[in-house]
């Protein structure tokens, strides 16, 4: 697994034509409703991120593409999202990271126009795998997946961003920070060599909470944590698994600090390397990151126990159009949320629409008549985000 | 070592350290000249004994190069075939010359050797490390012979002697040698580290090659740009195949002659479908033997498909005068996540009734006379060759002792990595080679087993087991027409769910001298180094399972 010169400038061509297609101009709404992609654009191009409207049954249409300041690398870890969203009363940014240059833009929701953008320090880079991203109202931290840093960013008015400090992290193995998030004073992380970690950022910058620890289902050796997601009162850690089948755990992080998880299989759906819960957590769904479905499984809030939902069919385009799934976006911030995005990672990419049903202890997940909807802007797409965003 | 990222600044951290290196490695071929074949260092009184030393350099182009040099008495060069016949002894004197004044563990993760048994050299293995596989050849997995798990050779240690005898009934045909220190195998063999082995008397079981001109083209891979792993070029005999960015490679034939082709896929992990075009079109190639195996009976083919590690013997004919043919590499799909195997002309057949140049490149040597005490009972004149005479004769005849199954699959991390790659067999857990690991299989001497190989990942795989030959029963569920013997063989990607596992079904022959433990494993270099390999471990007969 190799990337190409060949499929470099295929990327290339595709974000070219996709930059041309998309560019219109700037409108501004009352209540936006989108979902964005980091378009990742590496090369000669500046890279970006496109809005696309959420119409009627959940129907993405594009808005608008807003040039980065950077370069992206078109590829790198699934679980390094790189696009965050910030919804408070005094501001509505999306803020987007490029691996190649390693700058941080964010994005003024109400006008689709860059507020600002910042690096780290020299040290930071992503350009190998990404640079991810999450937020509270104060503070943005970026996952430098090269140097294995984290980044803390002052959130300013205008979508501005202050540089703070950074840290160096890494597993007990040795491996990369990967995937990053964040609920109230705490953050999680995870590394490509199994073990998990969490952080205490109540201060802002982020300090290590001494539980570092390989997760149970590494512990075979053929599994590793990737992405994270915490529920809604910050009392469990769900971390979905890049394995050859579809695996999650759970850690109960109530005490502040990690607990040795707990291991789930759920099927047969190749990889779990991105984890999205849906707005009511009833719902856990899952990325079959290296395979070509979406999984949806239930879970308990109040146990933190996953059991088996259902799976998608053969989502379209599989090998053909695209050749990984990665990150998850909702189109609704309420219930099970509504339709489920996903992004196809092709030249050019795509993002999958998925209907969602679930009632009585059943569920089923129906890809759209119109799916796949094209990212023509972006040569590799692994991140997406909705605006206003979930609220947890 | 799950990071892909880290092996790659593995690969910047110790080029930039060798920047500064001397050159070690001989000079290698102008673009656009004519193609020679290697030095080729004959078999005498039934031994050739060779010494050869391993260095490193860069060149001005900033390429990598990995040499295995043998002295002449006009200096050094590169790779030289050695020629044997059956039942010959060969005493190969390796010294690891290769400089570093760089981390050359960089960005590795340190292999835990304990508990390892030692052949040659203590220490940890690095990038400086290096000892040599007889890829193909059917002799022992022990110390001094083909044992790639336990022999370390370490820079500026005296010289290692492999020792060993060819089989009496080696099947005669073309094999390689190369390094094989697990976690450093793809590095050394992509700088150049490789050559071609020849067990003389295929004119015996194929007459068909009598009076041809033999040539001998090795081809090998190099990064196209010398830091950066991917994109590649290829080399024909060292000589880069680049046309148009560079003139062609020049093999010279005359008109209508006919050639004997004896043709290395020494690529680190390029699949190879080869053909020879003129007048427009693929023209037949008359195959003669594949992986060092003669055919049971020849067959014409326009193209011949040779993955990593495979060789190919075929008889090519030359085009009358005044025609334009050319030597192609076409293009091969490995998969969506598989590296991209482009079409490459790998040289241009200039026909010419003065093509003289082209029968003795290079005059072959003869090697050092042997020790007396060498030559001992080796020296017996070789009986007469006949396809059944050979090694794994009438296999396809006998009872399967037992059926495995054995499958190819990875994991990603994320589109660049991290990546693990994981061959195992079914039943087992998926876990990446460790080199103090148990066997992953155990069977004894005197077993015939029946492997369905599959492959589970986005990408082709390369299969390959040391020490024997397998035959091929079935592709995809679907029994072949043509049983070959082969020691290599490509399964293609999976085309995703919904779709079935492509695999093939061989037969694999214990009955040999071939007691010890040894590997099979994935022949993408960078997979094996990556650890998608594993023990197997052949006891002999009634042998107690120590696991």
């Amino acid at each position: 697994m190799r990337g190409s010169l060949k499929s470099w400038l295929s990327r290339v061509t595709a974000a070219l034509v996709g930059v041309c297609l998309a560019g219109g101009t700037a409108v501004g709404a009352d209540n936006p409703h989108y979902v964005m992609t980091n378009d990742d654009v590496g090369g000669l191009f500046a890279s970006g991120v496109t809005f696309y409207t959420v119409g009627t049954g959940g129907l993405l249409t594009v808005k608008k593409r807003v040039a980065t300041s950077g370069k992206g690398i078109g590829g790198g870890y699934f679980a390094a999202n790189r696009v965050s969203v910030l919804d408070s009363t005094n501001a509505e940014c999306v803020y987007a990271s490029d691996a190649a240059t390693g700058d941080i833009t964010g994005i003024v929701v109400k006008t689709l126009k860059i507020g600002g953008s910042a690096n780290g320090s020299k040290n930071d880079t992503g350009a190998s795998n990404g640079i991810g991203l999450a937020m509270n109202s104060q503070y943005l931290y970026a996952s430098f997946t090269d140097s294995s840093n984290i980044g803390t960013f002052q959130a300013k008015p205008g979508c501005k961003l202050k540089f703070v400090s950074d840290i160096t992290v890494g597993g007990l193995q040795g491996g990369i920070v990967d995937g990053m998030v964040i609920h109230g004073n705490t953050m999680v992380t995870t590394y490509g060599d199994g073990s998990i970690e969490s952080f205490n950022i109540s201060a802002g910058a982020p300090v290590a909470n001494g539980d570092e620890q390989n997760s149970t289902g590494s512990r075979g050796g053929n599994v590793y944590p990737n992405g994270i997601d915490i529920t809604k009162d910050g009392h469990y850690a769900i971390f979905g698994d890049t394995a050859t089948s579809t695996i999650v755990e759970v850690s109960d992080i109530s005490s502040g600090k990690l607990t040795p998880t707990v291991v789930y299989h759920l099927g047969d759906a190749i990889s779990a390397s991105n984890i999205l819960l849906s707005p009511d957590e009833t719902l856990l769904y899952v990325s079959n990151t290296q395979g070509d479905r979406v999984t949806a499984a239930f879970f308990d809030a109040s146990t933190g126990v996953v059991s088996k939902g259902c799976v998608s069919g053969h989502l379209k385009g599989y090998v053909t159009g695209w050749s990984y799934l990665a990150s998850l976006a909702l189109e609704n911030t309420t219930g099970t949320g509504g339709t489920v995005y996903v992004a196809e990672f092709g030249a050019p990419s795509s993002i999958g629409e998925i209907e969602v049903k679930s009632s009585g202890g059943k569920c089923s997940l129906t890809e759209t008549s119109k799916s796949p909807v094209s990212d023509p802007n972006s040569p590799g797409l692994l991140s997406i985000g909705a605006f206003p965003p979930r609220p947890f | 070592m799950r990071s892909v990222c880290r092996y790659s600044l593995a690969i910047l951290l110790c080029g930039f350290s060798f920047l500064r290196l001397e050159a070690q490695c001989p000079k290698r071929p102008d673009a656009g000249t004519v193609v020679k074949d290697p030095l080729a260092v004959n078999s005498v009184n039934g031994v050739l004994t060779a010494d050869f030393t391993m260095r490193h350099s860069v060149d001005n182009g900033g390429y990598n190069h990995y040499c295995i040099n043998y002295d002449t008495d006009k200096g050094e060069v590169e790779a030289p075939t050695l020629r044997l016949h059956q039942g010959d002894r060969l005493i190969l004197n390796l010294k690891d010359r290769i400089e570093s004044d760089g981390d050359d563990s960089a960005g590795m993760e340190a292999m835990d050797m304990s508990n390892t048994p030692t052949c040659g050299d203590t220490g940890t293995p690095t990038l400086s490390s290096t000892n040599m596989h007889f890829h193909g050849l059917n002799v022992p997995p022990s110390c001094h012979q083909d044992d790639v798990l336990t022999t370390l050779l370490q820079p500026g240690k005296p010289p290692f002697q492999f020792n060993m005898q060819i089989p009496k009934d080696e099947p005669p045909g073309l094999y390689w040698y190369h390094p094989h220190v697990h976690g450093f195998v793809e590095f050394q063999v992509n700088g150049g580290a490789a050559g071609a082995l020849i067990v003389e008397g295929m004119d015996k079981v194929r007459p068909e090659v009598t009076g041809l001109t033999e040539r001998v083209f090795v081809i090998r891979q190099q990064y196209l740009v010398p830091w950066v792993p991917g994109p590649y070029q290829l080399t024909i005999n060292y000589q880069d195949a680049a046309s148009p960015s560079l003139p062609s490679p020049v093999i010279n034939m005359k008109p209508n002659e006919k050639q004997f082709w004896r043709v290395v896929n020494a690529t680190i992990q390029d699949f190879m479908p080869l053909q020879v075009w003129f007048n427009g079109k693929p023209q037949p190639l008359q195959l003669i033997a594949l992986d060092g195996y003669p055919l049971a009976k020849p067959r014409n083919q326009d193209t011949v498909l040779v993955p990593p590690a495979g060789r190919a013997e075929f008889i090519v004919q030359a085009p009358p005068q005044n025609n334009e043919a050319i030597f192609i590499s076409l293009g091969y799909s490995t998969g969506p996540t598989g590296n991209p195997d482009l079409e490459q002309q790998l040289a241009r057949i200039d026909v010419s009734n003065d093509a003289d140049e082209a029968s003795t490149p290079q005059a072959p040597v003869q090697a050092k006379e042997a020790p007396q005490a060498a030559k001992s009972d080796d020296a017996e004149p070789a009986p007469s060759i006949t396809i059944s005479s050979l090694k794994f004769s009438g296999l396809r005849n006998l009872k399967p002792t037992a059926q495995r199954k054995v499958y190819f699959s990875e994991e990603f991390g994320g589109t660049n990595g991290p990546i693990q790659f994981y061959i195992t067999v079914d039943g087992q857990k998926q876990k990446i080679f460790e080199p103090n690991e148990k066997p992953a299989i155990t069977t004894h001497i005197g077993a015939v087993e029946d492997w369905t190989i599959e492959n589970h990942a986005l990408e082709t795989h390369d299969f390959h087991i040391h020490q024997i030959h397998f035959m091929l029963l079935e592709v995809d569920g679907k029994p072949v027409k043509d049983q070959d013997l082969r020691d290599t063989y490509e399964i293609p990607f999976w085309e995703g769910p919904g779709h079935p596992y492509h695999s093939i079904k061989a037969r694999f022959d214990f009955r040999g001298a071939i007691a010890g433990t040894f590997v099979f494993h994935c022949h993408i270099l960078l997979h094996e180094d990556m650890g998608m390999m594993h023990k197997i471990l052949v006891l002999p007969k009634d042998a107690p399972d120590p696991n």
